[in-house]
């Protein structure tokens, strides 16, 4: 095996892998609310917005396979890991309790595969939703452009569409809470000064991520903006 | 001693051998004093079975003073049972009410093969040891003390991760049954001494080569590891092992 196999195959190589695609996402998960944001300063803005991306041509598409790989990597760690639980432990506790403090076991660590699987599938729904999409066009200073807002404000005016895409982004804030100490964690970038300081941000950080993605949705669902 | 005794109730598993599908089995024992550590409330039971002519609980135990790392009790859900950086051996009766209910499991983990009841064959963390655990030095008269200066801030770390006795508590409760803070423990202690330096790149990479051989999984750094330690060993291992890891890239091969 080439030593990048080697490193890749070990399980310190395996953390370090879903660290820096994880913490890559939540790069791309940053950028992404900074721009679904622009949605408040008016329609001009967003399409403006869209439309300066899609002039990247070439590089766009470098990051969109850059992120493709990112994800389905991610994913593809995180089910392997998963999946070998039951091979570590083939026979199970009768009763299984967490210690409490400094453990961090609870409902987001817990439920990692759960919200990732689940993140997955929404992905795939929401690029039908956004990116495949027919979008009308607006016209901007004299360009032509996708009106983003347009379609933005149409698809949360269903009820049901705008709940899920609220309870996703909840998901979405409990894998980040977990994730992005985790992420540190795995790469090494931990002391035990820094421990509960970066575990704290993480859940400030998911917090406010989640809180973004939702804002949206439910601005434009209740006419606020 | 305290004059008032309590009513505890057991269910522990109870298992011939490998090839036998084990069981929980109650048991209650209502003379339990309070003073009584947990494996003394064992021996206690025990003494019991063996005068009602019934085959007695196997179970690991020795210095019974929390430094040999010999004791491997899961109970109700938590290895070492509830008390914090202590092992079950110097877990006292005092610790529960009068009447609650028990429930005693061995560790879990394929790495761990079952012998009988609660005693499981944790050879597989010395293993992992002789893989790169240790250093190598000509043996004869000892070196002069403090001929190899050592400051204070590697030295104290060093002899927090050194405190680890092995007992595999960490495998224990990991829902992964990760062996890395075991592992990290030693490499991130011989990686902060001068000592541990001529071997410290092949060190890590054959231990942690070892530990997925051995069959034990991957770490998801849910920390539930540090909550059990009965030596309060810091997940820091565990990074350290990562840094470790990173900087022996140039001997992967």
């Amino acid at each position: 095996m080439s030593k990048a196999a080697t490193f890749l195959n070990s399980q310190v190589g395996r953390k370090i892998a879903t660290g820096v695609t994880g913490l890559g996402l939540v790069l791309f998960i940053i950028v992404h609310l900074i721009g679904n944001l622009t949605y408040f300063a008016g329609a001009d803005a967003i399409n403006t917005y869209s439309y300066t991306l899609h002039q990247l041509g070439p590089l766009l598409w470098v990051v969109r396979l850059g992120l493709l790989a990112f994800f389905v990597y991610h994913a593809w760690l995180g089910i392997s890991i998963w999946l070998g639980r039951r091979r570590a432990r083939p026979e199970g506790y009768v009763v299984q309790a967490t210690r409490g403090e400094p453990s961090r076991q609870n409902w987001s660590s817990r439920s990692m595969i759960l919200t990732g699987i689940l993140l997955l599938l929404f992905i795939i729904t929401h690029l039908n939703t956004f990116a495949f999409h027919d979008f009308q066009t607006a016209v901007v200073g004299g360009v032509e452009m996708h009106d983003v807002h347009q379609r933005l404000t149409e698809v949360f005016q269903s009820p049901l569409y705008t709940v899920y895409y609220v309870a996703i982004m909840i998901l979405l804030g409990m894998h980040l809470r977990h994730g992005v100490w985790s992420s540190f964690q795995s790469l090494g970038w931990m002391s035990r000064k820094t421990n509960p300081v970066i575990y704290s941000i993480a859940f400030v950080l998911a917090v406010i991520i989640a809180a973004g993605f939702i804002g949206l949705p439910l601005s434009i669902y209740f006419g606020l903006f | 001693m305290s004059d008032q005794t309590m009513t505890i109730h057991l269910k522990i598993w109870r298992q011939n051998d490998p090839n036998t599908p084990g069981k929980l089995v109650d048991y209650t024992v209502d003379d339990v004093n309070p003073d009584m550590s947990f494996l003394e409330m064992l021996d206690w039971l025990n003494e019991r079975l063996m005068n009602e002519g019934e085959v007695p609980i196997e179970f690991d135990h020795d210095c019974r003073e929390g430094i040999c790392g010999s004791c491997n009790l899961v109970l109700n859900g938590m290895a070492h049972g509830p008390q914090k950086g202590t092992a079950v051996c110097q877990l006292h009766m005092r610790k529960y009410k009068d009447g609650d209910t028990i429930v005693v499991e061995p560790w879990r983990a394929k790495a761990f093969p079952m012998i009988k009841d609660l005693v499981v064959d944790r050879n597989a963390l010395d293993r992992i040891m002789a893989a790169g655990g240790y250093i190598s030095v000509n043996t004869g008269a000892p070196a002069d003390a403090n001929a190899l200066p050592i400051n204070k801030y590697d030295a104290d770390l060093a002899f927090d991760y050194a405190a680890c006795i092995g007992c595999g508590a960490c495998v224990a409760a990991c829902p992964n049954s990760s062996a890395s803070l075991f592992t990290g423990a030693k490499i991130a202690q011989l990686a902060h001494l001068p000592q541990g330096h001529p071997e410290r790149k092949s060190r890590v990479v054959s231990m942690v080569d070892k530990m997925a051989e051995e069959g034990f999984g991957d770490c998801s750094n849910y920390a539930e590891c540090e909550a059990v330690c009965p030596a309060e060993i810091s997940i820091t291992a565990i990074a350290e092992m990562r840094r470790e890891y990173f900087k022996a890239l140039p001997v992967i091969e």
